[in-house]
């Protein structure tokens, strides 16, 4: 069981980190996409894949992980859900930071679902949000 | 094309892709995602799964390269802004055959600036995302 007295807590926000052109060249290749620019321009630096930050999120939420207050076994979760609000396209060469929040926690049947949100921030503000509700399977009783 | 010019319900495209455990093992690397469920056979059948299941990021993933490419195909002047799906079936990857991902999308809502698209995404005969749905706006 996850410690419900999390809901609404946030972690501290992650050090600022820039967005490789190379990170973002091997996530696209290890998904077949082609590499895109900009639309209109005739930019280096390529726009972030769809789901990339995926990439950044879920570690930003290891301290959850880590928390034993927290009681989060990763090797009782599976991905439920996953949703991504992107407010300005994003580039490599992007500095970002992510503030993670838990947002709901419901226990359904003795498991638990644990809904995080997190804010995506590079210089001129929040450019991404990232919503990932991970099911937490119970202990066998 | 524009997005305006989509009409609702109908399908606007179909993808279908072919994932073996080569492909996870790439997406492992690429995203950080080790988690050994999508890699190992004795770690997913500890975990009670059947088998090796793919990443739901890179079922997701998929879909998004199907989205991009219909838009470039197509010569639709949009990106997507908003992007959801539930994992409703692991997309399961036997060691020997691999997979198949099959995924029809559907317009949603059309206007001239931004569109909705549903997307369905099969494997198995199963519908393992139930369903996607992808915003695009136009540029």
């Amino acid at each position: 069981m996850l410690n419900a007295s999390y809901v609404g807590r946030s972690l501290p926000t992650t050090a600022p980190v820039t967005i490789t052109d190379e990170s973002v060249t091997r996530f696209a290749q290890s998904l077949g996409l082609a590499a895109a620019h900009p639309d209109g321009t005739h930019a280096s630096q390529a726009v972030l894949p769809p789901t990339y930050l995926i990439s950044l999120t879920l570690p930003a939420a290891d301290p959850l992980i880590e928390d034993p207050e927290f009681g989060l076994d990763f090797s009782r979760v599976l991905h439920r859900e996953q949703r991504f609000a992107y407010h300005r396209e994003l580039t490599a060469g992007a500095q970002v930071s992510c503030t993670v929040t838990v947002e709901s926690i419901k226990t359904v049947a003795g498991n638990d679902l644990l809904s995080l949100h997190t804010a995506v921030e590079d210089g001129l503000g929040l450019a991404a949000e990232v919503w990932t509700t991970l099911f937490v399977a119970g202990d066998p009783a | 094309m524009s997005l305006g010019d989509l009409a609702s319900d109908a399908t606007v495209f179909t993808a279908a892709f072919h994932v073996e455990r080569t492909d996870l093992a790439a997406y492992a690397e690429a995203s950080g995602d080790r988690n050994p469920i999508h890699l190992d056979e004795a770690a997913a059948k500890a975990a009670g799964l059947p088998d090796v299941i793919a990443h739901g990021m890179y079922t997701m993933g998929l879909v998004s390269r199907a989205v991009l490419e219909w838009l470039a195909a197509s010569g639709t002047d949009a990106r997507i802004t908003a992007f959801s799906a539930r994992f409703a079936k692991p997309v399961v990857v036997p060691a020997s055959g691999g997979a198949d991902v099959e995924v029809e999308a559907k317009v949603r809502k059309a206007g001239a600036d931004a569109a909705e698209l549903a997307i369905t995404v099969t494997s198995g005969g199963e519908r393992v995302l139930a369903p996607a749905r992808v915003t695009l706006t136009a540029y």
